[in-house]
């Protein structure tokens, strides 16, 4: 009888697993890990998994665009057509890593807006949303130097404009300026710098605070949108386990998302301009949608006004958390802050719209 | 009775459990496959033509190779020696057979000479005449009009 039991043939995968397992203890990490709960009221709407998953999609289409892509003014931009006309797929990984980008940055936001309103960066997760926010300005510079790389009338001038405002800057602007560019003028070495940034210096960066920021989240679990922290007891609800319930929803986000990835690079794929021509600004040069209210901003105000706005808006975000003392969660109960959001999206979004439409 | 009944049950689990678990096999196998078929196109470098748009390319004059002379020229993305022999221009492609140097022409001892290894070709038939390499150079069509040197097929 005990014979059966100790005969009873185990998987292949069963027995690597516990090979690992006796000899790095894995099974208590990926418990520690995978078996931790959810707050039943906690509603993410999967955001910050999907930023994840487009940052995924990102990092793999991006290392694919490096096979064929050349960094050179004289050869960057024949290297993207090439790749979208004679690379077999060549299209639609160029154009998923487009798309990509503008979903990761609509992800990013909406995710900061969700912690916002459902006031998850209040203690104890401070140093959680201070990290987000990095995330989110690192996504951006991906947005701001990936933009440059096809070398087209577009890149090239939505460069040249967008850099230009960093002279602005009381003082240090010449010194910005030149930082920025590798030099005077948009040249060979601002794409090469470019191209530095945006494949080593970014990936690097946002991978690093990237894994504190979800270590971070595991160490505190999700918060409870209706309950400040400190008045949430731990036994009170047993909440969702996160493997495998919210992890198999956070799948189907992601299969959602790949899904639209696909279809937009499918039906709007990415497209290209006449080869960059230093010598004639093509009409009407606009950044990218995700650019415009800052755009539309610099063109309101004076120039000194429109840059330091900005530069004094980011730190007062950064530091949100601890500028924000008020420990209620519910929206409810802090007015103030949710008005000030909201106005505070609204003049985003006005601007955005009256950026696009000028 | 009680026990039939039950052994029923996790017949009928059981069947749903493998149905599920290879319906999750299959969602991963597919997930994976779809993306690594483009990823797969994708690596596969593209053909890129060896001409210039095919036909025959002009590669110089007699001018520049002359009588008991020869040169490496470019032809599409491929080096091309061109001899200009007693029995007239010839053709070869400069790609050494043995180990892929590029031969260069041994006016001294009026031979195609691979310099890596000391490969030595006939002129007029590409045929080897010393050294390793295991086959002949390949020829390549050549014509000559007046003085031009053009590669290729007409």
């Amino acid at each position: 009888m005990n014979d059966q039991v100790i005969d009873r043939p185990t998987s292949l995968a069963q027995r690597v697993i516990d090979w690992m397992d006796e000899r790095y203890e894995l099974r208590s990490l990926l418990d520690a890990m995978l078996h931790v709960y959810v707050p039943r009221e906690a509603k993410t709407f999967y955001l910050g998994g999907i930023t994840l998953f487009l940052f995924f999609m990102q990092a793999s289409s991006g290392i694919l665009l490096t096979l064929y892509y050349q960094p050179t003014p004289d050869t960057a931009y024949n290297s993207v057509l090439f790749i979208t006309s004679d690379v077999s797929f060549g299209w639609l990984i160029r154009s998923v890593h487009a798309w990509g980008a503008n979903l990761m940055i609509v992800a990013c936001v909406l995710h900061l807006l969700r912690v916002f309103f459902q006031g998850a960066y209040k203690r104890p997760r401070e140093i959680t949303w201070v990290l987000g926010v990095f995330l989110l300005f690192i996504t951006l510079g991906f947005g701001f130097t990936g933009y440059l790389l096809p070398w087209d009338q577009r890149a090239f001038w939505a460069t040249t404009v967008g850099t230009e405002s960093a002279g602005a800057v009381p003082v240090i602007g010449d010194f910005l300026l030149n930082f920025i560019r590798g030099g005077a003028t948009v040249s060979d070495v601002t794409l090469t710098r470019f191209f530095g940034i945006h494949t080593l210096v970014l990936p690097v960066s946002l991978a690093a605070v990237l894994l504190v920021h979800i270590v971070l989240i595991h160490q505190h679990g999700l918060a409870n949108p209706k309950k400040p922290a400190g008045q949430v007891k731990p036994d009170e609800e047993p909440g969702i386990p996160f493997f495998p319930h919210y992890i198999l929803d956070e799948a189907i986000a992601w299969y959602i998302v790949l899904a639209v990835l696909v279809i937009l690079a499918s039906l709007f794929p990415a497209g290209l301009e006449a080869k960059a021509n230093p010598l004639e600004t093509p009409a009407h040069i606009k950044p990218e949608w995700y650019f415009l209210s800052l755009y539309q901003f610099l063109k309101l105000v004076p120039r000194t006004v429109g840059v330091l706005t900005p530069v004094a808006a980011a730190p007062l975000l950064i530091l949100l958390p601890f500028l924000d003392r008020n420990p209620e969660v519910a929206p409810a109960k802090r007015p103030r802050m949710i008005a000030a959001g909201v106005l505070l999206l609204l003049a985003i979004t006005i601007l955005t719209v009256w950026g696009h439409f000028s | 009775m009680a026990l039939g009944l039950k052994n029923v049950q996790s017949k009928e689990n059981g069947n749903r459990r493998s149905f599920l678990k290879w319906l999750l096999g299959f969602g991963i196998f597919s997930t994976i496959a779809s993306v690594l078929i483009p990823v797969i196109g994708y690596l596969i470098p593209p053909e890129r033509g060896s001409t210039a748009g095919g036909g025959r390319v002009l590669v110089g004059t007699t001018l520049d190779i002359p009588f008991g002379m020869g040169k490496v020229v470019q032809l599409g993305n491929k080096p091309v020696i061109v001899i200009n022999t007693p029995q007239g221009i010839t053709a070869f492609s400069a790609i050494c057979t043995h180990l892929g140097c590029i031969v260069d022409w041994d006016a001294e001892r009026q031979l195609i000479l691979c310099p890596c290894h000391d490969g030595l070709f006939n002129p007029q038939t590409g045929a080897v005449i010393a050294g390793p390499p295991p086959a002949p150079l390949p020829p390549v069509p050549v014509s000559l009009e007046d003085e031009e040197i053009y590669l290729g097929e007409a």
